[in-house]
């Protein structure tokens, strides 16, 4: 059964690097571009875990990891933040809220899959053999 | 600001998710900056003990010059003198924004991007890519990106890992607004941790053929060149600082 995975930027690059890093595992990639967007995706789909950008519009990624802790069937999956802000307030803010990691922009694709490996089971994706 | 206990459980969340620190000569500076009553003797020492700020507040003290012969500002005792301390400022805006700058393309595109003299680039004629992103709170200004039009493909290209003939003009601009939002998200964490909180705006990218750089009264402007490979980048900070 493949993993699903929740990327939520308003970024579409973000969103196809995300994408392209996640390629070669068995996994499903949801995608929204705002924390509204996103809390309504992660609802309806429980996935296994959510990759979450902190300045959008609409609705930020704390305020969206506020919400996701505060409800008592989506606060148990893990969160990764995805951001260019390691300011301390923010940092200090995010991880008291409960995240399961952290990763500052720029960032390797590698380091993405390591951390995201920690959290949920990522099986290569069997390759096509020709007919 | 945060207290003691605060500062050692950052330090443990940021040893534990493997965040890099700023480095220590541009934190002190932005934190002596930050506090409008620093003594100036010890802003320059604090730029005088790292010779990369020091040349760079000699470019900005000295913005005619053509390379180091020319300079009319020779000390960084001087350039403070003459130009005030909101320069200091801008150096260590732009210190994060250089290394972010910087990382993004070694992290994401593999290339050494090599900090230059704005003298030493051919420089931008005609249309060429600009993008911004305004920034307010304690401090006000923006930030301005200017690259050609081939460069702002290749750089697309090499972020998302597509062939340039792959890439359409929203895919381009998206890149060039990403990039910049990791520039200036990097650097808005300096300011906000010195105290000087501000929020930044969503980005905006176009082409333009327009050179000019809108300056607020009372703004500095610190100008920044980048080369890699057939790639030229020009960054723009002003700043105007303690608004309140």
């Amino acid at each position: 059964m493949a993993t699903k995975i929740l990327s939520v930027d308003d970024s579409r690059t973000i969103r196809l690097i995300v994408g392209k890093a996640f390629r070669p595992y068995d996994v499903v990639l949801l995608e929204a571009a705002n924390g509204e967007e996103g809390l309504a995706t992660a609802t309806r789909e429980r996935p296994e875990l959510i990759i979450l950008d902190v300045t959008m519009p609409v609705m930020d990624g704390v305020t969206m990891l506020t919400k996701l802790k505060e409800d008592p069937d989506l606060k148990g999956i893990p969160v990764i933040m995805l951001t260019a802000e390691s300011g301390r307030e923010n940092v200090l803010q995010i991880a008291r809220l409960g995240v399961r990691d952290y990763l500052v922009k720029p960032f390797k694709e590698d380091q993405l899959i390591e951390k995201a490996g920690r959290c949920v089971t990522l099986q290569k994706r069997p390759v096509a053999t020709p007919a | 600001m945060p207290g003691q206990p605060d500062i050692n459980q950052y330090k443990e969340f940021a040893r534990r998710y493997g965040i890099a620190a700023t480095p220590e000569s541009v934190s002190r500076l932005t934190q002596l900056v930050a506090r409008q009553d620093s003594c100036v003797d010890e802003i320059v020492r604090v730029i005088e003990k790292d010779p990369g700020l020091s040349a760079r507040l000699l470019r900005v003290a000295n913005p005619r010059a053509a390379d180091e012969s020319e300079y009319t500002v020779g000390t960084v005792d001087e350039a403070l003198m003459r130009n005030g301390i909101g320069c200091a400022l801008l150096l260590a805006m732009g210190t994060p924004l250089s290394l972010a700058l910087t990382k993004t393309f070694k992290t994401m595109l593999s290339l050494d991007l090599e900090s230059v003299d704005i003298h030493q680039l051919d420089g931008l004629r005609g249309e060429h890519m600009r993008g911004s992103i305004g920034f307010s709170g304690k401090v006000n200004g923006h930030v301005y990106l200017r690259t050609s039009s081939l460069s702002a493909k290749a750089i697309a290209a090499g972020i998302l890992g597509l062939d340039a003939s792959e890439l359409g003009n929203d895919e381009i601009r998206d890149a060039a607004g990403e990039l910049l939002n990791i520039m200036t998200g990097n650097f808005k964490s300096n300011l906000c941790d010195a105290g000087l909180d501000c929020k930044l705006q969503p980005p905006r990218v176009g082409m333009t053929d327009d050179l000019s750089t809108p300056i607020e009264p009372g703004s500095g402007l610190e100008r920044l060149a980048f080369r890699a490979d057939q790639i030229q980048i020009f960054i723009e900070v002003t700043a105007n600082p303690w608004n309140d």
